[in-house]
């Protein structure tokens, strides 16, 4: 312990003197060589302050995360969404957008591998607490939180001399060895649980029914005056921030914000940005983002859209009324989006005005793919039940001018949530494209891409942990605590972001996934996918994604060598995580529940696209008796 | 083997055509009359139909049929009123419309004194007919089809309103009290209505205003004179809210000036100047019928020439529209 406070002091030292820190976790000879050389420096400084100018280097940069709840691959300006992001999209004109970034398939598991650069098998997120299987429980590796096994990233860089803050959703456990201020945090104002009410402490169940929120380690008995989440959780930031500028150390701000995830509570002036622009339907909407990727670079020209799901029917058969009540949910959540990067905007205007704008990395990304399942209808139950009925006290402002006010509930379903995730296939949840690829944005001081460009590296939401150590100068201690450390799963993206390599991966290297018994493996341009029916197959599918990002061609039959080298990836990863495929799942009874699979030919039926026969003017006559 | 039906209903859509009724709402009444209550001037989808009939009981001191309110001193009238009528919501020019044709009918009696002689009267029969045109100026624009019907919040409204009474009703020349007024009259107005906070039913609250200006023709044969009657101005004033979804209530309040009667070219008679208050409750039975319970009175009525007046009225509004008429029985119907 006492060598950790040695370091933290040192860098800190070094943090006021404009040094290099120590690194976190080096070996002993090199701790010490780095410390005589730190001596050295400064001892040299005082005799020739010539010296100590040719010796500064720039100070250690700040951190943003800004972490989007749900945040669909195309919803940002600079992705190809007609939402307009200006804020976020001017990071992207500063920084580097990525097209192949990978996350979980769901927010909790992302969330860990964030904080803690391991896979979620082993780092206690082996499965949403919600839907622990019975094979996972009292399964290390399966808790249900971020297990206590790993070391976080806020505390490696609060012992590499950070200010470490949070704002927004936890999800990562409640208990109070488990929440922000035990995990890292010096400061933070979290949403403990995976989602609520952006308006109130109102939770969805019965069981349940009061979100849990802590503020600097301490529960809440109640919210802030005029509380809106994703303003408090900016204003609380700007707080934490301002509260310590000025004694010269670096922050690393967690902005973990609870928008644009559902259910969609916004301020009533944003709610009317959009109106009427969506009743076009989710197929034109999905087209025009394509067409927008592929003018930005963001897909390659040629890329085709994936399948319309079977169960989502074509616009063109719903009556204006069906899609303006359905294009009314997505003007909502362009409002949440737009809300959303006001907010962002107002984060980074103060940065700014306190100078230190410049010497900020961003990095801005969703948890998740978009979210298409029906939440509400999931919790709120049937007649009778007890959920139903907290949910008739409690959220049953239904009507549609009333979405958007505390009491209401709107999602977007499946249609919208393929629109967020133009051009891929499927969404939250599930393993293809359209639920783990999502979109990133690095800006900084450390990136040295080129302003606005894109990159196709193939990327890991693990690969986080490691770039900042990097960026702090601190390295991942082997123990902690007395705990041998896992390894960490990601690679660094310093590398990548100097710009002397495009990928932080070789074509060898693999990512893999287990989400509810969704799995999938990507190596290089291959991927392989299984996934429960109906939106899978309940079989392995193999797809090669540099030609088909949507996932539309099966190539398991064609390539079964392929197909079977990928599985062996699979069968390493289960075997090196622990891997525990659920016994039961979220999905286990979908296919009940959906109509039949068919396959989605473009313009099939006819009928529906059949008008009035209008017979030829000089051959109308009118009935003889 | 699935189970088609449930099938069916389980897929997405299944419930798309309640949430559009639903979101469309009530069929709230067409327009107005001289005495109508609150919020019947909100808008509707156009092509709809409405057809109103309001019951009214009023006792005073002026013929409750004649809305010059012309005060007879020491007068004990008392009314039984029904209305009948239809109306109809277009889009004119973009701009919500109405065309309502409302037919009176009824009767009344009390014991009235003119010229110094007192008798007993009574009057019965139907009144004189209404045609009322009425197009917004200045707020949402028409509700053309269902998804404007669903984006409709009033905001800040504003109309402009004509009514023209035809003098073919009831009248006897014997006597003052009548049911019709043997006299072309109408007004012009501007109904108002102001959206206070959420459009959203439960929760809306509106602040409602119906300045009018009434214009009367001579009756040349008033029990064998002239009246003749000044224009009147009328503000009719409502503070609405919903109480639920489908319970609504209002406060009411009118100011009366003007409207001073002359009879054979004499000497005027009193303007009026009076203040009514009332209050209203309204029930929205089902997407196709409304009901209203109001009660409305004078309040500064002490001296003998004012004008007094208490009115309970009820409303009941029956309206549709075929589009949505036919979502009801394909709703039914699964």
């Amino acid at each position: 312990m006492k060598q950790f406070d040695d370091r933290k002091k040192t860098a800190r030292e070094a943090e006021r003197q404009h040094l290099p820190p120590l690194t976190v976790g080096t070996l002993a000879g090199s701790d010490r060589l780095r410390r005589w050389l730190t001596a050295a420096i400064v001892a040299a400084a005082v005799v020739s302050p010539g010296l100590m100018s040719a010796a500064e280097s720039p100070r250690r940069p700040n951190i943003v995360i800004i972490l989007g709840d749900d945040l669909g691959y195309a919803d940002m300006g600079s992705f190809g969404s007609e939402i307009k992001t200006p804020n976020l999209d001017s990071l992207a004109k500063d920084g580097v957008r990525f097209t192949n970034f990978y996350t979980n398939a769901t927010c909790s598991p992302t969330r860990s591998v964030l904080l803690s650069g391991v896979d979620t098998h082993v780092n206690g997120l082996g499965n949403m607490d919600e839907w622990t299987a019975p094979n996972q429980l009292n399964v290390p590796g399966y808790e249900g939180y971020l297990n206590k096994q790993v070391a976080t990233l806020p505390e490696l860089l609060k012992d590499a001399g950070y200010h470490t803050y949070m704002v927004g959703k936890w999800h990562l456990g409640k208990a109070p060895d488990l929440i922000p201020a035990a995990r890292g945090f010096e400061r933070d104002f979290s949403l403990l649980d995976g989602a609520g009410s952006y308006w109130d402490m109102n939770n969805f169940t019965a069981a349940s029914p009061l979100s849990v929120f802590t503020e600097d380690g301490r529960y809440l008995t109640k919210l802030p005056d005029n509380y809106y989440a994703t303003k408090t959780y900016t204003d609380k930031m700007i707080e934490f921030i301002d509260a310590n500028h000025g004694d010269g150390k670096p922050f690393f701000a967690y902005v973990s914000h609870q928008a644009p995830h559902d259910p969609f509570h916004l301020p009533r002036e944003w709610r009317t940005r959009h109106v009427g622009e969506y009743d076009i339907g989710w197929d034109a909407v999905r087209q025009t983002r394509l067409k927008r990727q592929i003018e930005l670079g963001i897909m390659p020209p040629g890329t085709q859209l994936a399948e319309r799901m079977w169960f989502v029917p074509d616009p063109i058969v719903l009556a204006p009324a069906a899609r303006a009540i359905l294009g009314k949910k997505m003007e909502l959540y362009a409002g949440m989006v737009e809300n959303l990067d006001f907010h962002v905007g107002r984060l980074i205007d103060h940065l700014k005005e306190i100078g230190e704008y410049d010497n900020t990395i961003f990095i801005v990304f969703g948890d998740n793919g978009a979210e298409g399942t029906d939440l509400f209808k999931m919790v709120a139950g049937s007649p009778g039940s007890r959920d139903y009925l907290f949910s008739a006290i409690k959220w049953s402002q239904t009507h549609p001018n009333a979405w958007g006010d505390p009491g209401s509930y709107v999602g977007y379903g499946p249609m919208w949530a393929q629109v967020s995730m133009t051009p891929f296939s499927q969404y939250k949840g599930w393993t293809a494209e359209g639920g783990i690829r999502n979109a990133l944005i690095v800006s900084g001081p450390t990136v040295k891409r080129p302003k606005e460009s894109i990159n196709c590296g193939l990327m890991h939401v693990a690969d986080i942990m490691p770039t900042l150590l990097d960026i702090a100068g601190a390295s991942y201690p082997q123990e902690r605590n007395g705990k041998t450390l896992l390894p960490l799963i990601g690679k660094s993206w310093m590398p990548m972001l100097d710009g002397q390599v495009d990928s932080p991966r070789t074509d060898r290297d693999y990512l893999a996934w287990e989400n509810f018994g969704n799995r999938a493996v990507r190596q290089g341009e291959w991927k392989i996918r299984w996934e429960h029916k109906p939106l899978g197959k309940g079989a392995w599918e193999l797809f090669n994604l540099t030609n088909d990002p949507a996932e539309r061609h099966d190539l398991a039959a064609q390539q079964p060598d392929k197909l079977q080298e990928m599985i062996k990836l699979w069968e390493n990863y289960v075997q090196a995580n622990n891997v525990i495929i659920p016994s039961r799942s979220m999905f286990e009874t979908l296919e009940d529940q959906l109509p039949p699979r068919v396959p989605d030919d473009p313009g099939y039926p006819p009928l529906i696209k059949k008008k009035q026969f209008v017979p030829p003017q000089d051959m109308i006559a009118a009935p003889k008796s | 083997m699935k189970n088609k039906e449930f099938l069916k209903k389980s897929v997405l859509w299944a419930g798309l055509a309640a949430a559009v009724v639903s979101a469309v709402g009530l069929f709230y009444p067409p327009q107005s009359l001289a005495q109508v209550p609150a919020r019947f001037y909100w808008k509707n989808l156009s092509g709809g139909n409405g057809v109103l009939t309001i019951f009214e009981s009023i006792s005073g001191n002026t013929n409750p049929f004649d809305p010059s309110h012309m005060v007879t001193a020491g007068a004990e009238f008392d009314a039984t009123l029904a209305l009948l009528g239809y109306a109809h919501n277009f889009s004119l020019f973009d701009r919500s419309a109405t065309a309502a044709v409302i037919m009176p009918m009824g009767r009344a009696s009390g014991e009235v004194t003119v010229a110094g002689s007192s008798a007993k009267q009574s009057a019965s029969g139907f009144g004189d007919p209404m045609l009322e045109f009425v197009v917004n100026l200045l707020g949402p624009p028409a509700q053309k089809n269902i998804p404007d019907a669903m984006r409709y919040e009033p905001g800040f409204s504003v109309d402009f309103l004509a009514d023209l009474y035809l003098p073919i009703g009831e009248y006897n020349n014997d006597q003052p009290l009548n049911i019709s007024q043997n006299r072309w009259y109408g007004r012009i107005g501007m109904p108002i209505v102001w959206q206070l906070g959420p459009w959203v039913p439960g929760r809306r609250t509106t602040l409602e205003f119906l300045p009018v200006m009434w214009v009367f023709g001579d009756n040349d044969d008033y029990v064998g004179q002239t009246l003749e009657s000044d224009l009147l101005f009328q503000l009719d004033a409502h503070l609405t809210r919903d109480l639920t979804e489908r319970l609504w209530g209002s406060l009411d309040a009118a100011v009366y000036n003007g409207g001073a009667a002359t009879i054979n070219d004499g000497v005027p008679g009193e303007e009026l100047n009076n203040f009514a208050m009332g209050v209203t409750l309204g029930y929205g039975i089902n997407e196709n019928l409304n009901l209203t319970f109001s009660y409305k009175s004078t309040l500064n009525d002490d001296a003998p020439d004012d004008m007094k007046m208490d009115v309970f009225m009820v409303t009941l509004v029956f309206g549709w529209h075929p589009l949505m008429e036919g979502f009801r029985k394909l709703e039914s119907s699964n």
